[in-house]
């Protein structure tokens, strides 16, 4: 554990060095943390794989609040993993990507989407756009590098492989993910209030299920 | 009441305030005014609190009719009709924001502030999450009633002089290390501060790029940490990217710095093509 300064009033936290079940349940820990008590002047924060960054309205309040945060996300690092609230979504895999996906892991369609569908995800994080999730963690076989290029235009609902992660294209929006499938489900909802515009949270889990239509 | 109608409409323009921070969790930018100094000017000349809606228009070509009399201000980029000050418009008049001499975004407040649907506790456009929609030829804006007089006898307010921004000259802006800051050659890190940037025609509301002597390094991709407007990434090709109000929450570039968020306002205003500097105001 250890913290950078990320301007005159935010904090940055790294809590692991690498992404898996130890950073999913020292992060969501921090979280609930700093939900449950958050230190004076805190603005925002915000939770990723392996760090978390917590702003806050002022300088000194950033500095007060140093020390105590270090030692309570410390006692975080023993947490067990948070129950699990599983969510299912429906998938076709049908994605613009699917075959080169295939093509490159010298697997049929067929068994990407068996792999893909096989594992329970957690969502490390949500970021990049309204609701996306960040999902952990993909099988090795099917770890594909992003595209050089990102498409200027990526459909929401769009399942996709990024690197060692997978997600789902929260709104319509630019992209460099491989799509390999899309659901029908809604990720990110604006016509609902407040966080339940947000399907999915950090510390939650999802399984796609595989379905025609 | 119905202050005035969209005859003409820029690129995107919209209507902002000071932004909806404590979202960025679920991946939801800050959005917000790009030039918050001359935002928070045009709404303290009339009176308005700070964070009012105003509408954001970035370059030339808008042209507004006044549907009613309305006290107004307009500041940032520096047009040809008064600016910095209170001014009363009239209705049948036009307002047309034509060539600019210097700067970017042109901020127009309304006595009251502009009506504007609240989400998640912003007012501020962001049309890629659904937040509100850019403005168009025809869209009339509202503002809520709110009566507004200068004091007896008293004809013009403007805003001081020092406050009435040159961006042809911006100052060296001010940066603090960011996250990756060791993994820099000193080298390198120099040379991000020796140089004059010029920014890039693809920056926007997201995000500013830079060009110049590139920052080569080998430092990778990281693992996503979290970026806030004003964070400056560094890619492979060595060229930076600084986060702008409606950028992304996460990024997995090398993070040299962070722009101190009060010379954001001033980065906004510098055209594609001019150039910028900087200087680091902190040593850990």
């Amino acid at each position: 554990m250890n913290w950078v300064p990320y301007g005159p009033k935010g904090l940055l936290f790294r809590f692991a060095e690498r992404v898996g079940d130890d950073a999913f349940a020292t992060g969501c820990a921090i979280t609930a943390e700093l939900e449950q008590n958050p230190p004076l002047g805190m603005i925002e924060f915000v939770p990723a794989f392996t760090t978390v960054l917590v702003r806050f309205e002022r300088e000194d309040q950033a500095a007060a609040a140093r020390v105590d945060l270090l030692s309570r996300f410390e006692r975080c690092r023993s947490a067990t993993p948070p129950p699990q609230s599983v969510t299912e979504i429906p998938v076709v895999y049908d994605g613009v990507d699917l075959e080169r996906v295939a093509e490159l892991h010298q697997l049929t369609t067929g068994a990407v989407a068996e792999l893909h569908s096989a594992t329970l995800y957690k969502v490390y994080m949500l970021g990049f756009s309204p609701g996306f999730p960040y999902l952990g963690d993909l099988d090795a076989r099917l770890h594909t590098p992003r595209l050089a290029s990102p498409r200027t235009r990526v459909p929401a609902g769009a399942v996709a492989i990024g690197g060692e992660h997978t997600g789902i294209y929260s709104v319509e929006g630019p992209g460099g993910w491989n799509i390999i499938g899309h659901t029908k489900v809604k990720l990110f909802d604006p016509s609902r209030e407040g966080a339940e515009m947000f399907l999915l949270r950090q510390g939650g889990s999802v399984r796609f299920v595989p379905t025609s239509e | 009441m119905d202050v005035f109608r969209v005859e003409a409409a820029a690129m995107r323009m919209s209507i902002q305030d000071s932004g909806r921070a404590g979202w960025a969790r679920y991946g939801v930018p800050t959005s917000g005014v790009m030039d918050d100094h001359a935002a928070e000017w045009a709404n303290r000349l009339l009176e308005n609190p700070l964070n009012a809606p105003v509408l954001e228009i970035p370059g030339s070509g808008a042209r507004l009719g006044f549907l009613c009399d309305a006290w107004i201000a307009v500041t940032g980029a520096k047009g040809k009709y008064p600016m910095w000050r209170a001014v009363h418009a009239q209705a049948g008049e036009l307002l047309e924001i034509g060539e600019l001499e210097t700067g970017l975004w042109t901020y127009i407040a309304v006595k009251g502030g502009f009506e504007s649907g609240m989400r998640l506790g912003s007012a501020s456009v962001y049309p890629r999450a659904g937040f509100g929609e850019l403005l168009r030829e025809g869209d009339v804006l509202r503002a809520q009633k709110a009566e507004f007089a200068l004091p007896r006898g008293v004809s013009a307010r403007l805003a001081p002089w020092a406050e009435q921004r040159d961006y042809s000259r911006p100052p060296t802006l001010r940066v603090w290390q960011g996250p990756q800051w060791n993994l820099f050659s000193e080298a390198q890190r120099n040379r991000f501060f020796a140089q004059s940037w010029t920014v890039s025609p693809q920056s926007d509301r997201v995000g500013y790029r830079l060009s110049g002597e590139a920052l080569a390094h080998e430092i990778g991709e990281l693992i996503s940490e979290p970026v806030i407007p004003g964070t400056i990434q560094v890619p492979e090709n060595g060229q930076p990217i600084i986060t702008m109000r409606d950028g992304p929450t996460v990024g997995g570039y090398a993070k040299l710095g962070v722009v101190d968020e009060r010379d954001i306002s001033w980065l906004a205003q510098v055209r594609s093509g001019r150039g910028v500097r900087f200087q680091l105001v902190n040593e850990i």
